[in-house]
């Protein structure tokens, strides 16, 4: 397992379209659930910020976040992750995650959002456990793992390896033909799922479903997110408008939404804004594009990064 | 219509005999019975659990401040007998409950005598020939027992009943209290008590199954011998604060605390997660998926032998409380036991980061660790149980660095000739220098 911190040496964290694409659909479903009567403003937001603390500038900016917690596990860069803090109101704490979900306030509501960014292991599923133990009705959980095939060449090898790491959540899933290649994502959705009900055990809430993201910036990765929260946070979700996106999973058995991002120049996306959002049939006639990455350019051109050189 | 008529479904003294004495040993029926006496105490001094056993009264109310009360027990080949001045049972409860087999009433009376099976499961497992006597302050009575007799008259209900034999008036507080003579015993029950290891074995069992109870309100012999407390391993230190969570649900009371085991019985053997229901011991020092280990805490490791967790559970209804019958094990499936298993996970995880840090893997041992380890000692948990759920904390020293390396190259021969002075040939070099340096200081440094 890599430890949280250390892959910030492999990727440049801001650089990712596919990721950045996933924070702002956040941001806008978090927004629906302000106008649906969450108070996300009043939220805390923890999350594994790096030295990049990309997530944490754009809740605080965009949601009004104010309370802001990041959680790193390597003591070998404690200056560099205090020399980064965007803002004087994150906290910044050295220890596992798992440590913090205990103390997590009752009395608040929370977005803990647990990105990882490697392979699923029973670390990960201990804090799930704990997640789902100790989060406030109506806070807001969200676990990112790497969806990759573990080390190994065959499903017999991936099965070991899940049937070592995730004993207890295997459910009824156990032969080597559930765990070829394309099966591993809902493998790991049925990890992560089984994990918060551990921890929901004897408790009210429950877990309601609300995202299912996959996307790769280099890595297959797997986001799955909901509410804690009882029948009234489930009416309350009902009623939004979250309902309305394409990327709103309510229950986590249909597919996951893939973000699939085209690869275009600035030029190209310039002019295909213009006619956005534009019907099922439409093609640019300037130049040739398949009609999928037309498709996949409507779902996110709302949410795509531009990135450019500035020269500072 | 058909004639429609009813199945039988009869209770029969041989189940009750031959069967539901087998899940049991010998130890837990003792322990059984020292229950009894000891909801007797708690009934007939009015003691509180919450207060007065584990301590958490506030505002001044302390542990029981009475006389601790006796249990006796004494066994020989022809006869066990135990007997206490915890109070007695009152004629009215022997008669319409005490014998009976399971609870008729919805909340049971006592707090540590939970399903009504307890006392007639361990006096049948123990012998066919028993004595009753209770003494309370109002009345005393004898109820005889001819178990081979009784278990062949077995008809209807009406048989399903035990002769009164002797009706006394009543006694004193202090002389009040119950006896129970067990004679003819059962072969299997002879063979245990001449193979010499059945006195050790029940003070052992006693003394852990009690711990809150011993000394403070009650004291139990067995065969004339003291039985020796054995209090739970809860550590702390200026340094070390145990971790504490609390919540209440369904009539339940949990408390769960987590820290490091005292230096001196650190061991592999006492760590665990230790478990308490109405402040009896039911679970010791277990390692296993049954407290968590593996699910929400790490499956247990050599390196954890310093952790000990204290689960308390407390109800005025002990039904509710997630024991088993023999009360020497948990009801796992148990919401409110299912629930604070995730959070025992929840309050060990500084504990477990902190052991993770004392022993890391890829580096040698970590000295502060170590040190602040050192000095956890015993502690008594009790005063805990009334503090507010916090997070286990250890106060770090601020490391200031009191050392530097002094290293420089000198010429061999000047050792030798520092040598040939102090006539030590094989003094090493590094010697030398510590040897030198300490003497200057001494000679031209004064304090």
């Amino acid at each position: 397992m890599t430890p949280p911190t250390e892959s910030f040496y492999k990727v440049p964290y801001d650089l990712r379209p596919a990721k950045q694409i996933e924070r702002r659909m956040l941001i806008d479903a978090f927004q629906r659930l302000s106008f649906a009567g969450f108070p996300i403003g009043e939220y805390q937001y923890t999350g594994m910020g790096s030295i990049y603390f990309v997530d944490f500038i754009l809740f605080h900016k965009l949601l009004g976040i104010d309370k802001l917690l990041s959680v790193e596990i390597s003591s070998k860069i404690t200056k560099r992750l205090r020399f980064n803090k965007p803002f004087q109101r994150v906290d910044i704490q050295i220890c596992p995650i798992g440590d913090v979900i205990p103390q997590l306030s009752r009395d608040r509501r929370h977005i803990l959002w647990l990105d990882y960014d490697g392979l699923i292991c029973s670390e990960f599923l201990r804090d799930l456990v704990l997640a789902g133990t100790y989060l406030s009705a109506g806070s807001i959980l969200l676990v990112t793992v790497d969806v990759e095939p573990p080390e190994g060449n065959s499903p017999k090898e991936w099965r070991d390896y899940y049937a070592a790491e995730a004993s207890a959540y295997l459910g009824k899933e156990s032969k080597v033909e559930d765990f070829v290649k394309t099966s591993l994502v809902a493998r790991n959705t049925g990890f992560i799922k089984r994990a918060i009900m551990q921890g929901l055990v004897g408790r009210e809430a429950e877990f309601i479903p609300m995202f299912n993201f996959i996307y790769a910036d280099g890595h297959n990765m797997l986001t799955i997110g909901g509410m804690i929260g009882t029948q009234q946070e489930r009416r309350q979700l009902k009623a939004s408008s979250l309902n309305d996106t394409s990327y709103f999973r309510s229950n986590l058995e249909i597919p996951p939404y893939a973000i699939s991002v085209p690869r275009l120049t600035r030029k190209e996306r310039l002019y295909l804004d213009g006619f956005m959002p534009c019907n099922e049939k439409w093609k640019p006639k300037e130049f040739e594009l398949p009609p999928e990455s037309v498709l996949a350019y409507r779902e996110i051109y709302r949410f795509f990064p531009a990135y450019a050189e500035l020269l500072l | 219509m058909a004639d429609m008529a009813n199945v039988h479904a009869y209770p029969r003294k041989q189940f009750f005999l031959e069967m539901f004495t087998r899940d049991i040993s010998l130890e837990d029926c003792v322990l059984d019975l020292i229950d009894n006496s000891m909801d007797s105490l708690l009934r007939s001094r009015n003691i509180d659990i919450e207060a007065q056993v584990l301590g958490a009264a506030q505002g001044g109310q302390t542990r029981a401040a009475i006389a601790p009360a006796q249990i006796i027990v004494k066994y020989s080949e022809s006869q066990f007998d135990i007997s206490d001045n915890c109070g007695g049972i009152s004629k009215k409860e022997a008669e319409d409950e005490v014998f009976c087999f399971g609870h008729s009433s919805k909340v049971p009376t006592g707090r540590l005598g939970v399903y009504g099976i307890g006392m007639k499961r361990a006096i049948f497992k123990i012998g066919n020939t028993i004595e009753v006597t209770s003494r309370t302050t109002e009345s005393s009575f004898t109820v005889s027992i001819d178990v081979l007799k009784w278990s062949q008259k077995d008809t209807s209900l009406e048989d399903w009943t035990f002769p009164i034999t002797k009706v006394e008036a009543g006694v004193p507080l202090s002389k009040a209290g119950t006896s129970i003579t067990i004679k003819d015993l059962r072969p299997e029950v002879k063979v245990r008590m001449n193979d010499g290891t059945l006195d050790a074995a029940l003070s052992n069992a006693i003394g852990h199954t009690y711990p809150a109870f011993l000394d403070s309100l009650v004291k139990v012999k067995i065969n004339k011998v003291d039985v020796d407390r054995s209090d739970l391993p809860f550590g702390g230190s200026g340094d070390i604060k145990p971790g504490i969570d609390k919540f209440e649900e369904d009539g339940v009371k949990v408390t769960l605390l987590a820290t490091l085991a005292p230096m001196d019985k650190r061991t592999q053997e006492i760590a665990g997660w230790y478990v308490l229901c109405n402040g009896r011991v039911v679970v010791l020092h277990d390692k296993s998926d049954l407290t968590g280990w593996g699910i929400g805490l790490p499956a247990f490791h050599s390196k954890y032998r310093g952790f000990v967790g204290v689960a308390l559970f407390t109800s005025a209804n002990p039904m509710l409380l997630p024991w088993n019958t023999s009360k020497r094990g948990l009801n796992r499936e148990a919401v409110i036991y299912q629930k604070a298993r995730n959070r025992m996970a929840g309050v060990s995880r500084p504990v477990i980061t902190f052991l993770n840090e004392m022993y890391p893997s890829d580096l040698p041992e970590r000295h502060v660790e170590r040190e602040i380890a050192s000095r956890v000692v015993q502690q008594d948990f009790r005063p805990l149980i009334s503090a507010q759920s916090k997070t286990f904390e250890v106060i770090r020293p601020v490391s200031k660095k009191k050392t530097m390396r002094a290293q420089f190259d000198v010429d061999i021969a000047d050792i030798e000739r520092i040598r040939k002075k102090l006539r030590r040939p094989g003094m090493s070099a590094s010697s030398i220098g510590r040897y030198t340096l300490d003497h200057y200081l001494k000679t031209e440094c004064p304090e």
